[in-house]
């Protein structure tokens, strides 16, 4: 088994200081944030810029020259809601260190983004849901379907579709948990990848107890299959435990470093 | 429905690592594909074979090994007549006196003797510790000192000395640093990391996993360095990429089988076609489980496992 992906998630605009840096064009607060997100261990970026109407494709392909220009072509995560922001920033991809990441497609009105992963050769997160939150296991595999086979149809391959449960907050949301961590174990059992925001689920939480949820589920994610989450890779304790998940799984091989590398 | 073939190599590949200068240096690992796979993909760098000379000279040689060196009385001279065999990549220089539980010698006179094998011949040179951790952390060090230029193979760095070893080897003298470990993949790893933790570049690192004569517990070395191939190759581990060297002759020669004498075991036949025998068998198995280079002792082994990988690789 190969070992766990963690995208991270710190270059998005929802944080003021990056939508600056994004809307000035201003590369060093960028730059920080994705260093200190490297050196803790994230293998993938995403780089959500907003919805970015008009500028979106200038922005994205600045964004993403920036970014492997100075981080040796890090993979990246393009996330925005303009498609033509994402087509923009591919073009300006280098693959050397793994295919770019499309976030993301859903069975709603987003399935074209899937259209679009295929005719990049590029990796699509693939949200089991459309409109409103999925009511149960059934509807969200409905969607898995759909989208698979929209990918498939598309000339993609299977491994290339990273399905997304879509995470529910605990807070208000606590009988639906135990169904997200068996839908994960659907699509594991089906030999597909699977990733997601998974720290919503203690959004609303104390600071302080967030990366305690965030560990535990990660821990139980990964034991139902689990590829690959979208996370804040300088929590420690989180990235502590997808280590030592990977070791228990036999994606790593334990050497009493483990923590360091 | 026809039958596609599909290439077994992987996205991931071992170092290369040189040993030695100029044009007798040699090039270790490189390759994709698992040992000898060289139907998935090309095979970068064919395993090397060295020969193994020690500072006792003739003195401990089995009686086969020594007619080969027959009329040399220096090590030095041994070292020179050992660089005409055939398939001869390397020469390997064990200094087994050094071990405070045997002779004892200086670090002093195994260093002087270390400089006369350098100068005596211009293959890669690996020089083979006595085997002692505290010793060796003194040996290999004013060792490493001795040959600088020469881009040695130091053999090796252990869990308990390899600051001061690998230091000197990988950092003051830019030697290449063996790191060993003894049929345990955790701690194979574990060296790996501290080795370039301690700033010692990757690619100056050959390890040696552990060793055993075919039929003395081997399957614990086989399946060592199977496992490490696979987490390399497959899993891309960079902290196990590096080549694998395996000193078979130290083991193999001190078994009963090449030891005991004919007339004392008639039914084993002959005794030196016994050690021989064993020293093939032993290397050929390190080379499929994974070994980029071993180290045998008697010529008509060097020549054997040489042809072998020609004819594989």
């Amino acid at each position: 088994m190969a070992k766990f992906v963690t995208i991270g998630e710190r270059l998005s605009t929802t944080a003021p200081a990056v939508n600056k840096a994004f809307l000035e064009r201003d590369p060093e607060p960028i730059l920080k944030r994705a260093k200190q997100q490297l050196d803790a261990g994230a293998v993938y970026l995403d780089v959500n810029i907003g919805p970015a109407e008009g500028y979106g494709p200038d922005l994205m392909k600045w964004a993403v020259q920036l970014l492997q220009g100075e981080f040796d072509n890090v993979p990246l995560a393009l996330d925005t809601a303009n498609m033509a922001a994402i087509e923009a920033g591919i073009s300006v991809y280098n693959r050397a260190k793994g295919k770019p990441i499309v976030n993301s497609a859903d069975a709603g009105s987003r399935i074209e983004y899937l259209d679009l992963a295929a005719a990049n050769d590029a990796i699509c997160i693939a949200l089991c849901n459309a409109e409103g939150i999925a009511k149960d296991n059934d509807e969200r595999m409905g969607y898995c379907q759909t989208l698979l086979e929209r990918g498939l149809e598309h000339g993609m391959e299977a491994e290339d579709i990273w399905f997304d449960p879509l995470f529910l907050v605990v807070k208000g949301m606590q009988d639906k948990q135990m169904d997200i961590l068996e839908c994960i174990k659907m699509f594991s059992d089906m030999g597909l990848n699977s990733t997601g925001g998974l720290s919503n689920n203690s959004n609303g939480m104390p600071k302080h107890i967030r990366p305690i949820m965030d560990s535990a589920l990660v821990a139980m994610a990964m034991m139902q299959g689990l590829t690959s989450a979208i996370v804040n890779p300088n929590d420690l304790r989180l990235m502590e435990t997808i280590k030592s998940c990977d070791v228990f799984k036999g994606n790593t091989l334990y050497a009493d470093s483990y923590l360091e590398i | 429905m026809p039958f596609t073939a599909k290439s077994g190599k992987f996205n991931a590949s071992i170092n290369t690592v040189t040993v030695g200068t100029g044009d007798k240096a040699i090039k270790i690992g490189g390759e994709n594909v698992l040992p000898l796979y060289s139907f998935d993909a090309a095979i970068e760098n064919a395993p090397k074979v060295g020969i193994e000379i020690t500072d006792f000279g003739m003195e401990n040689e089995p009686e086969c090994v020594k007619k080969y060196y027959e009329g040399c009385t220096t090590v030095a001279d041994m070292v020179k007549k050992a660089a005409t065999f055939e398939g001869v990549d390397f020469i390997s220089f064990r200094m087994e006196g050094g071990d405070p539980n045997g002779a004892n010698k200086s670090t002093e006179e195994l260093v002087a003797m270390l400089k006369e094998v350098a100068e005596a011949t211009d293959l890669p040179l690996v020089v083979c510790g006595s085997k002692n951790v505290e010793k060796d952390s003194e040996l290999l060090v004013k060792a490493a000192e001795a040959v600088q230029g020469k881009n040695a193979l130091i053999l090796a760095a252990k869990e308990e000395n390899y600051k001061a070893v690998g230091a000197a080897a990988g950092l003051a003298y830019n030697q290449v640093v063996g790191a060993e470990s003894s049929v345990d993949i955790n701690l194979a790893k574990q060296l790996n990391v501290l080795m370039t933790q301690l700033g010692v570049n990757a690619g100056s690192v050959v390890m040696n996993v552990g060793t055993a004569a075919a039929g003395y517990g081997y399957e614990y070395v086989a399946s060592t360095m199977q496992r490490i191939k696979a987490a390399a190759l497959s899993q891309n581990d960079a902290q196990l990429q590096m080549p694998i060297i395996t000193p078979v002759a130290s083991e193999v020669w001190g078994t009963k089988e090449a030891t005991q004498a004919e007339a004392d075991t008639p039914e084993w036949g002959d005794q030196e076609k016994r050690g021989i025998d064993m020293e093939v068998e032993t290397a050929a198995a390190d080379l499929a489980c994974g070994s980029n280079a071993v180290i045998l002792k008697h010529p008509v082994s060097v020549a054997t496992i040489s042809k072998l990988i020609k004819e594989l690789v």
